[in-house]
């Protein structure tokens, strides 16, 4: 189930935050956001030698917690995109191959958000039409991830 | 689902900028009017760099990010990749490309060819036409000006059109952002 997203631009600064649950506090997702930002950083500045290739989008598993897991992505331009679900019971292999398919989804939205010429770059993303998208998005992955 | 662009459109698109800025919102100031049509390309470079930098691996260093510009990103644009790169190994980038397509519909002054002693009024002539013609350079210099900017590399970028119609496109790096990330 998945539970926050974020975008994040190149200084840190927060462009789009959104909670998919009314339960959780929305303090403490945001806060779990913060942290895998420095998990980031330290993956894109230290590649492991194991890893496949460093200059991969897709970033994997940030760091689990005891209730959420973290996913990360990092674009050409420094965006970041950072997932938090509670899918706890999914084996590591399907997982990376949906979250990878949720990202590119979802790497196309923010593109054509950002493409509206209206959209300041560095300020939160308010388009409407952005927000139904994911909302989309985050739906036909809870379907199928359900299953 | 593939969209298309009327190149008719866009090519008087940016003619309709040049005129609007020179003689209609900066008449008489030639300087302020390059630089908000340099900023509304820089607007453009940052957009389009976000969508054509979708799909590929992140770059390594500025010569990558470069490379991607003349072969992909000049693709998508124009149908074409750059002719020819020449680089300094010091910052110093130079694209040229031999027929570039927004200009290809621009008339030569014969006096432009002409060499020698030409008298005062005709050079003022070659001289105002190369400044014309320069007027719509601006706009691809700030496109590429945007796109390095997002890909984390400050750099200025200028226009040098002394053989029509090609033209080359100097871009000085100044800061870059692969020395920490």
């Amino acid at each position: 189930m998945i539970v926050c997203l974020a975008v994040v631009g190149h200084e840190n600064n927060p462009l789009y935050i959104q909670s998919f649950t009314e339960s959780d506090d929305a303090l403490k997702l945001h806060h779990i956001v913060h942290c895998s930002l420095d998990v980031i950083d330290e993956r894109v500045n230290n590649p492991k030698k194991s890893s496949p290739t460093i200059n991969e989008a897709f970033l994997g598993l940030l760091y689990p917690t005891e209730n959420y897991k973290v996913y990360g992505y990092l674009t050409n331009t420094k965006v970041k995109f950072i997932l938090v679900t509670t899918d706890l019971d999914i084996r590591d292999a399907d997982v990376r191959n949906v979250s990878l398919l949720f990202f590119r989804k979802f790497h196309a939205a923010y593109v054509d958000a950002v493409s509206n010429p209206f959209h300041i770059p560095g300020k939160k993303i308010t388009s409407k039409t952005f927000r139904e998208r994911v909302s989309s998005i985050v739906k036909s992955f809870g379907l199928s991830s359900a299953s | 689902m593939v969209r298309e662009v009327s190149e008719s459109c866009v090519e008087s698109l940016l003619s309709e900028i040049v005129l609007s800025y020179c003689s209609g919102f900066y008449a008489n100031k030639p300087e302020l009017a390059a630089r908000r049509i340099e900023a509304i390309g820089f607007q453009v470079g940052h957009q389009l760099s976000e969508r054509y930098t979708m799909d590929r691996p992140r770059f390594t260093d500025n010569l990558e990010a470069i490379k991607f510009i003349c072969k992909d990103f000049w693709s998508e644009l124009f149908k074409k990749q750059i002719d020819n790169l020449k680089t300094n190994h010091r910052g110093t980038f130079v694209l040229q490309d031999n027929r570039f397509r927004w200009l290809a519909h621009m008339s030569i002054d014969p006096l432009v060819q002409a060499s020698g002693n030409i008298q005062d009024p005709s050079a003022m002539a070659e001289n105002k036409s190369a400044q014309a013609t320069g007027m719509h350079l601006y706009f691809p210099c700030g496109i590429i000006r945007g796109t390095l900017s997002n890909l984390g590399i400050e750099c200025a970028v200028s226009a040098d059109i002394s053989n029509l119609p090609a033209c080359e496109l100097i871009t000085l790096i100044t800061y870059n952002s692969f020395s920490y990330i």
